[in-house]
């Protein structure tokens, strides 16, 4: 039987879920140090309960310790984020493109960091990290129609800024 | 549009002819930049296996796994207590802070239980933790010594005045009133004064006095001098040589018309009384008088 104690079955999980709880906390609070204590606090919670929590509730609890780590409102900083160039013709790319693709990058940062936590933290999960809806929605503890609607929002909210209106 | 129709978008959900009437807004394109622009973004670098790494080395290495105690356990719980309790008295009494003192006129010689040799000059007390000294590396010191720490060792002398670091090496510290100074004669010693931190290697002293004037010196000596037969002053207030000779002699010492403030600079003898009078007094234009236990020391031109 599959077991969270064995060294194997708990290191697969972490693989599989760190990266995702370390963005998830990068997102909400914009601070590295947070979303490393957030993953080390997690699953050495995991460690201490694996007794008695299987592999597939395993992602919830680490989830749910993470969630909770942070209750108390702390103000966020901004979110820092690296620009992948898409691959192949970059070279090509004049100067005035690349800078204003710079100035984008910016100005959408700065749009992020005014979003509430929340849709910051839905948007970017499902943009970069590629969970889906049901997937935040199990992450936040809430219902898909409620990460469907802060996606909505967060959408909409960055357009409004970016275009200044 | 339907409700949450941007997230609907951004999932593939809208029909054909949803998504063509939403081509159609002029916000469309703006949509669609940030949409391609967002997904192409990072989060800041997560080494997986670095953190996997701390947190095996964090989490307790038990697996968890709990163990109920048995009812016929239960008297040797009890058991188990009361040894720990007699462990704990002897535990609290052995780790007793020891003491030494080196009284006036007399020198003392410590080895402290990593073998590292404390030579406490007069007038001189010594605490540290005999039987704990594994875990709390660290002396107190009030007064003179010159220490020479066994190889590997690392420990805190702590003083009124600050602390000093060690990690194998010779080195005198000095805590006199508002005096310290710290001379390295080998090795390596880190000072915490004042919340500054200063490294001093062999060669050097740090010097403070009346809690100012930091000053940087050089050490020339392989040893502090008054380890040996005398005691070198570079630019030491009367006042400060005065009490040293007390120490060093235990005499009670009188002066008149002495400028206590001046400096001194050289060297006096700790076994000779007389030779040690004269290389106070002559440089400094003053006479002398024994008498018992008491030193007059005058002005020539004083009544």
């Amino acid at each position: 039987m599959d077991n969270v104690c064995d060294d194997q079955v708990y290191s697969e999980i972490f693989r599989a879920h760190s990266k995702t709880i370390f963005n998830y906390i990068y997102y909400k609070f914009g601070n590295e140090e947070k979303a490393h204590d957030a993953v080390q606090e997690a699953f050495v919670k995991l460690w201490e309960h694996c007794a008695k929590v299987t592999p597939e509730k395993a992602r919830a609890f680490v989830s749910t310790v993470a969630n909770n780590l942070y209750l108390n409102v702390i103000k966020a900083e901004k979110v820092r984020l690296k620009h992948r160039e898409p691959g192949g013709n970059v070279t090509r790319e004049s100067p005035e493109f690349l800078l204003e693709e710079q100035e984008f990058k910016e100005k959408l940062e700065t749009a992020l960091s005014a979003l509430p936590e929340n849709q910051r933290t839905t948007f970017l999960l499902n943009r970069i990290d590629g969970k889906t809806y049901a997937q935040i929605a199990e992450l936040e503890g809430v219902s898909v129609k409620a990460i469907e609607k802060r996606m909505h929002q967060a959408l909409k909210s960055l357009r409004e800024d970016i275009d200044g209106i | 549009m339907k409700e949450n129709y941007l997230a609907k978008w951004l999932n593939g959900e809208l029909s054909d002819a949803e998504l063509k009437a939403f081509r159609e807004t002029p916000e469309f394109k703006a949509y669609e930049r940030i949409a391609s622009f967002s997904s192409r973004l990072e989060g800041p670098g997560f080494d997986t296996e670095a953190a996997l790494a701390r947190v095996k080395s964090a989490r307790p290495g038990t697996g968890g796994k709990v163990v109920r105690l048995q009812p016929a356990m239960r008297w040797l719980s009890i058991a188990a207590a009361v040894i720990l309790m007699l462990a704990a008295g002897y535990y609290y009494v052995n780790t007793l802070d020891a003491s030494v003192e080196a009284a006036y006129a007399q020198r003392q010689e410590v080895r402290l239980p990593d073998a590292s040799e404390v030579l406490l000059n007069a007038g001189t007390e010594l605490t540290y933790s005999k039987n704990n000294w594994d875990r709390e590396r660290h002396v107190r010191l009030s007064g003179e010594a010159f220490f020479k720490v066994a190889k590997g060792k690392t420990f805190t002398v702590e003083t009124a005045s600050g602390d000093v670091t060690v990690l194998g090496t010779q080195f005198n510290v000095l805590q006199r009133g508002d005096v310290f100074i710290v001379s390295c004669y080998e090795g390596l010693v880190r000072v915490d004064h004042q919340g500054q931190s200063i490294e001093l290697p062999a060669g050097s002293a740090y010097r403070v006095e009346g809690g100012a004037a930091l000053k940087s010196e050089t050490v020339e000596s392989e040893v502090p001098s008054w380890t040996g037969g005398e005691t070198a002053f570079r630019s030491m207030p009367m006042s400060f040589v005065i009490d040293e000779f007390r120490r060093q002699y235990n005499m009670e010492v009188e002066t008149r018309g002495v400028d206590l403030s001046r400096r001194y600079t050289g060297t006096i003898s700790n076994t000779n009384m007389n030779l040690a009078l004269q290389s106070i007094s002559a440089p400094m234009q003053l006479k002398y008088e024994v008498e018992g236990n008491k030193v007059l020391l005058y002005a020539e031109n004083a009544p």
